[in-house]
């Protein structure tokens, strides 16, 4: 079975917004990578910015409800796609596919894609009175 | 919805879990699109691109003190509902899992259908753009 991958794309939220030759390049790439083995779409969008977003932080006990914009790190998630492979490997090379078309068709731009495995509730291992975070498959 | 905790955490309290579980069979329980939890930056990798230049680095990381552990994908009528939702959940961290520390990010998140090419470059639709609710 193909393992899930969670890929997030952080960047600094003064960026500006990406052109639209990158935009189809990357709609180009999940095309083709529909129709291959590796990298299908499961589902993917674009995070509002964080000036109109918010946090329910649990700290010491004590519920705190904090709105953004949230400025303690130079970058934070802007978007994301959970995508389909066969191993590790296939997911960062994807990943790489998917960030030299940031480097062709956005210059100076600067940014990263996480690639983090996923797993879905039914896979979370229940054993004896805890749920234990999953372990991930070998790639 | 992205929950976000330090990466020493090992075991979430069965109470716990089963209190999510009734959430989900709750007389009008909100609508998941997807969730997951993710696996630890250990075992996870980047690609970066900085001055021109692509590199890829894998975990963990450890440069923040409390990473991405799980998400959800879910429809709500308005931003406040949403916050309530967090709220409601972190609110059964609170009582389960008392020395927990963390938390659930809110973000809206948009679909080719709320952007727009217009200037050359994708924006929000004008109509978007300043709605903070």
């Amino acid at each position: 079975m193909d393992m899930r991958f969670m890929m997030m794309v952080k960047s600094a939220e003064n960026a500006g917004a990406p052109p639209k030759e990158l935009m189809e390049a990357i709609d180009k790439l999940t095309a083709e990578q529909s129709k291959s083995k590796e990298g299908r779409l499961v589902t993917a969008g674009g995070l509002a910015p964080t000036a109109m977003s918010s946090r329910v932080r649990l700290s010491d006990g004590k519920l705190t409800v904090i709105d953004g914009p949230f400025v303690e790190t130079k970058e934070v998630v802007g978007g994301y796609a959970v995508m389909e492979f066969s191993s590790r490997e296939a997911a960062v090379k994807s990943a790489l596919e998917f960030m030299e078309l940031h480097r062709k068709h956005w210059p100076g731009w600067e940014g990263e894609t996480e690639i983090r495995q996923m797993f879905e509730p039914e896979e979370y291992a229940l054993d004896s009175g805890v749920v234990s975070r999953p372990t991930p498959r070998p790639s | 919805m992205m929950i976000k905790h330090s990466e020493d955490l090992k075991k979430l309290p069965k109470e716990l879990s089963d209190a999510i579980a009734r959430l989900s069979q709750s007389e009008s329980p909100p609508a998941v699109l997807a969730s997951g939890a993710l696996a630890e930056t250990a075992a996870s990798s980047r690609v970066r691109i900085a001055d021109g230049k692509l590199n890829v680095t894998d975990g963990p990381f450890t440069e923040t003190k409390e990473v991405v552990g799980g998400f959800a994908i879910m429809e709500f009528k308005s931003k406040e509902e949403a916050v309530q939702s967090a709220r409601e959940y972190m609110e059964l961290y609170r009582k389960y899992w008392p020395e927990w520390k963390g938390e659930t990010e809110v973000r809206q998140i948009y679909g080719p259908e709320e952007i727009t090419f217009e200037t050359g470059r994708m924006e929000l639709r004008a109509e978007l753009k300043h709605d903070k609710k």
